[in-house]
């Protein structure tokens, strides 16, 4: 269990993330959402180790985070950040097997070769990584997080990755998605950040909507997905639409009318 | 199919270390048979080979007292100043996440000399008469200065856990600038023949190498290079970033501590022993991840190998282009590197664009 208990983090005495709680256990897949400025990417660094919090406690699998070593804790959890660059002409799977420092792999070679796979970034093994498009360079690192947790382990794992579909094209936005959902088969709980609804609503298990700070709601996908709340936490308005076919709920945040843009008129 | 990788690269970079360690080889022997006297090739060999307990020809006296007591020495320091200077200019690369580092350019060097022309002022009774004093005191001291300097140009140029490079180049050149001035206002009050000393060495000097300095400075470098040899997987993921080093499970502050350590220590050795020499530890980094790749398992001992040839060499080339003077060794790296600077910076630029 990934367990996060009253984080409170003030920049300049300004709460960004304020008494935020939530529970992520192995085999499950939470999505946050919220507008841009709510304090997600730093909820993140909190439960990834990046940023220390005085007040609140974050435990993996029961552990306080602040008595982990960074070894220890690249045992139990995996991150993808939002960017990563790299300064210096390695190969896609150089940098894939990045990953490997901190397995204890007894196969290294079929473990990058099968995360790789997956990932459908095995063409690209040999290119060097910074010319690749911004796509294949997202999906190249979510491969490198991969291999960190790829081999079964008898203790729960968690991977947090912060929006890692952004530079992706639709095929591969659910590609992704799909991968992830095959890690709740190996005792792996997955948060992400997300932007878009449709995709947490097709494949989180639980989503947690925040906003200037603070969780407005946190829940199974189909609590959380009401007009109301989105409308609110989004400050736009959202209509959920039901496909009467499939029996999915799609959310479409076109604006109702023209009339909500103002128009000038010529002088 | 994927290739078939850990296998097939690991053979790879043995055979291009093996390779690197044949043209050293090389260019030893054609360093130890030139000079102002020329010793020929069979002659030189069959020195080397009576220092084993193996006949393999006759030579003359002088040639054996030339090469055993000059040449061999200076080669020595040569392979290890030049070894070190390429491995630490690859390893700051590598920890500032920047391709333009090198020791000169953080303020390594200029901080290592300051320190060492303190010392070599403060305490002039020691430079007189070479004593154990000045051999283990003047290192000591260059590497306490290498340390301040990288530290304080580290501590300016990193603002919120990244390094900014505008900034990481402009606290170099501050760092670098106030210890210029400082060497400047040390050497004032220094006597005419400190400074005329000095004057050369800040060019650097093979000249000075002798078989008591020999031992030190292998110690004082080869260790922290082997040091820096364990630390390359953890480098690798640095090249990242520090976040992403740090979600892989490295402890980023201690690899850092021990890289700055280490190469604060190689280089404020290798000043201390024969002078600022410059560039090599930029071009020799740059030219090993251009022919193969950035691993820095590959990059580091590649480093070493290749700084030590082209030390060497410039070394071959500054005693044989004024015979029977010496060059700076200084100015021949420095007219193979600034060339090479200048286009780096061009094909950067070009590949920005």
């Amino acid at each position: 269990m990934l367990q996060a208990s009253q984080i409170h983090f003030c920049i300049r005495q300004r709460p960004i993330v304020d008494e935020v709680s939530l529970q992520l256990s192995p085999g499950e897949i939470l999505a946050v959402l919220g507008p841009n400025g709510a304090g997600k990417s730093t909820f993140f660094k909190i439960l990834s180790g990046e940023i220390t919090c005085k007040h609140g406690t974050v435990g993996y699998n029961g552990h306080n985070i602040r008595s982990l070593k960074s070894k220890e804790l690249a045992a139990v959890r995996a991150v993808m950040p939002q960017h990563s660059q790299v300064n210096f002409p390695f190969t896609a799977q150089e940098v894939v097997e990045l990953g490997l420092i901190s397995t204890t792999s007894k196969n290294p070679q079929k473990l990058i070769e099968e995360v790789m796979e997956a990932t459908n970034t095995i063409h690209l093994n040999g290119q060097v990584f910074n010319q690749l498009s911004g796509g294949e360079k997202q999906r190249v690192q979510l491969a490198r997080v991969l291999v960190q947790i790829w081999e079964s382990k008898p203790f729960p794992r968690y991977l947090l990755l912060d929006e890692p579909t952004s530079s992706l094209d639709i095929a591969q936005q659910h590609a992704v998605l799909k991968i992830l959902q095959t890690l709740k088969s190996r005792n792996i709980g997955i948060l992400l950040i997300l932007h878009d609804l449709n995709l947490a609503a097709q494949y989180a298990d639980k989503i947690a909507l925040l906003k200037n700070g603070i969780i407005a709601k946190i829940g199974k996908v189909e609590d959380v997905l009401e007009e109301k709340i989105l409308q609110d936490v989004f400050d736009h308005p959202i209509q959920l639409i039901k496909n009467a076919a499939t029996g999915v709920t799609h959310i479409s945040a076109a604006t109702q009318s023209y009339s909500a843009i103002p128009t000038f008129k010529l002088a | 199919m994927i290739p078939t990788l850990t296998h097939t690269k690991i053979q790879r970079q043995n055979m291009t270390l093996m390779s690197f360690g044949f043209v050293l080889g090389l260019v030893v022997l054609t360093s130890l048979s030139f000079g102002a006297f020329s010793i020929p090739f069979p002659q030189t060999l069959a020195i080397l080979f009576d220092q084993m307990g193996l006949s393999f020809g006759s030579y003359e006296l002088q040639q054996s007292n030339v090469l055993l007591q000059i040449r061999l020495p200076r080669v020595l320091m040569a392979i290890v100043v030049g070894g070190g200077l390429g491995i630490s200019g690859a390893a700051l690369q590598g920890m500032f996440r920047n391709p333009l580092v090198e020791p000169g350019l953080i303020g390594v060097s200029s901080g290592s000399a300051l320190f060492a022309v303190l010392f070599m002022v403060l305490i002039p009774t020691a430079t007189a008469t070479f004593s154990w004093v000045k051999l283990l005191g003047l290192p000591f001291f260059a590497f306490v200065g290498g340390l301040t300097c990288v530290t304080a140009v580290y501590q300016l140029s990193k603002s919120q856990g990244k390094i900014d490079a505008a900034t990481l180049i402009l606290a170099g050149v501050a760092i670098n600038a106030l210890a210029g001035s400082l060497i400047g206002l040390v050497l004032f009050f220094a006597d005419d023949s400190a400074l005329r000393s000095f004057t050369f060495w800040s060019l650097g000097d093979l000249g000075g190498a002798t078989w008591a300095k020999i031992p030190l400075t292998f110690l004082l470098i080869v260790i922290p290079s082997i040091l820096l040899l364990f630390n390359a997987r953890q480098l690798n993921t640095l090249a990242l970033g520090e976040q992403e080093a740090f979600h892989m499970g490295v402890n980023v502050q201690q690899v850092k501590i021990r890289l700055l350590i280490s190469c604060a220590l190689i280089v404020g050795v290798g000043v201390s022993m024969v002078g600022m020499i410059g560039f090599v530890g930029l071009v020799v980094p740059h030219l090993i991840r251009i022919l193969f790749g950035a691993d820095h398992r590959l990059v580091l001992p590649g480093s070493f190998l290749l700084g030590a040839i082209l030390l060497n060499f410039a070394d071959l080339v500054a005693r044989l282009i004024v015979i029977p003077a010496e060059m700076p060794i200084g100015v021949i790296t420095a007219l193979i590197g600034a060339p090479f600077f200048i286009w780096l910076i061009f094909n950067l630029n070009k590949s920005r664009n």
